[in-house]
């Protein structure tokens, strides 16, 4: 059975990229555009590792995790950020709200990959 | 007695006034050169005033324009990746089928070497090697296959650097917030000199609601930054070294 990645980022071009980086390696993505729907495909589908962006509209990124880290269904899912923010302040914040990796962009694929097959392999 | 001291305060208040009335015949040319100074200015003001209003309604049209870029780029940068996505699932089917064939054309080139112990002809083995040298494809699809994974890096390549398109559209989202405070503290400049404001229409700035970015986003293919961010991390993380993630995937 596929594994099934949600991308949260408000912007298509990443989306897009992520789609493509994880595709190769046969993984389910869905894309949305901000913590709010991510938040709405949460209950409806069966997610194995979430990747969202920090800066978003609706609900943020530092938002989407720390109400995934709080309900009891989903405080398990691996969460990776995707983020241009590079501050000391933004890192610790997003490993404080229960963030397994950080990484920056612009990212390399491969990285991307070894981060997810390392949560989800 | 007291009368001559009287008379002398008298006197010198006279004198006091005097100085007043001296004093301001210097005074009024100078006063008249400023009133005329502030003729002159009054309707220099007036005419900033205007240019700053005149700028001001012109904003939201410049930040619609640099939305406009950021729409259209990020268009254009979809469908590239688009056509990356197609060439790369084109690519690994080739990839995939010519991986078939060169093991066919492997398995034919042992089973053809297989005979020749049971051929009894002196020249089968001579005969089969020559065969083998005008038929056998294994080392071209070798090499193909090479290009083949060339192409896949390289088209991955061209989407890593479409990412660019992610960090300029946060830059052009901070220059139309930059923008939109630029037309407040001008609008309120007007508001203060003449009470003129500007109309709700004209201070539309078509910023989309909730607009977030990063007004510090650089496109940098540096893997330091990554790296201070995987220190950060890796107090409480086991993270992954470049060579890790190259040996995984290479």
């Amino acid at each position: 059975m596929k594994k099934v990645i949600l991308v949260a980022d408000d912007s298509p071009t990443i989306r897009k990229f992520v789609s493509i980086s994880l595709k190769v390696k046969g993984y389910e993505i869905i894309q949305v555009a901000d913590g709010m729907q991510a938040l709405e495909v949460l209950p409806s589908e069966q997610i194995d590792l979430v990747i969202t962006d920090l800066n978003m509209p609706n609900i943020d990124g530092f938002e989407l995790i720390k109400t995934i880290r709080t309900n009891e269904d989903y405080r398990e899912i691996p969460i990776i950020i995707l983020s241009s923010l590079s501050g000391n302040e933004d890192i610790e914040k997003g490993m404080q709200c229960g963030a397994n990796a950080y990484l920056l962009k612009p990212f390399d694929s491969k990285r991307v990959l070894y981060e997810v097959s390392k949560f989800l392999n | 007695m007291m009368r001559s001291e009287n008379l002398s305060q008298l006197f010198s208040k006279l004198d006091d006034l005097k100085k007043v009335f001296t004093y301001g015949e210097k005074l009024i040319p100078v006063i008249q050169s400023l009133g005329e100074f502030m003729k002159e200015t009054v309707p220099l003001l007036e005419n900033i005033n205007r240019s700053i209003a005149e700028s001001t309604s012109k904003i939201p049209k410049a930040t619609n324009q640099i939305q406009n870029v950021t729409s259209a780029t990020e268009m254009a940068t979809t469908e590239i990746l688009d056509l990356v996505d197609s060439l790369n699932d084109d690519l690994t089917d080739i990839e995939k089928t010519m991986v078939e064939v060169l093991a066919k054309e492997t398995d034919k080139k042992d089973f053809l070497m297989s005979l020749i112990p049971m051929l009894k002809k002196e020249n089968a083995e001579l005969f089969i090697k020559d065969f083998l040298n005008k038929n056998c494809n294994t080392e071209k699809l070798g090499v193909l296959l090479l290009q083949v994974g060339k192409m896949k890096n390289d088209s991955n390549s061209i989407a890593l650097s479409l990412q660019v398109q992610d960090i300029t559209s946060q830059q052009l989202a901070t220059v139309n917030h930059l923008i939109e405070s630029v037309q407040d503290r001008l609008s309120s400049l007007i508001e203060d000199f003449d009470n003129t404001k500007i109309t709700e229409q004209d201070s539309n700035l078509n910023i989309p609601e909730g607009a977030s970015f990063d007004p510090n986003a650089r496109y940098s293919k540096s893997i330091v930054p990554q790296q201070e961010v995987d220190s950060i991390f890796s107090k409480e993380m086991q993270t992954a070294s470049q060579a890790e993630i190259d040996k995984l995937f290479n």
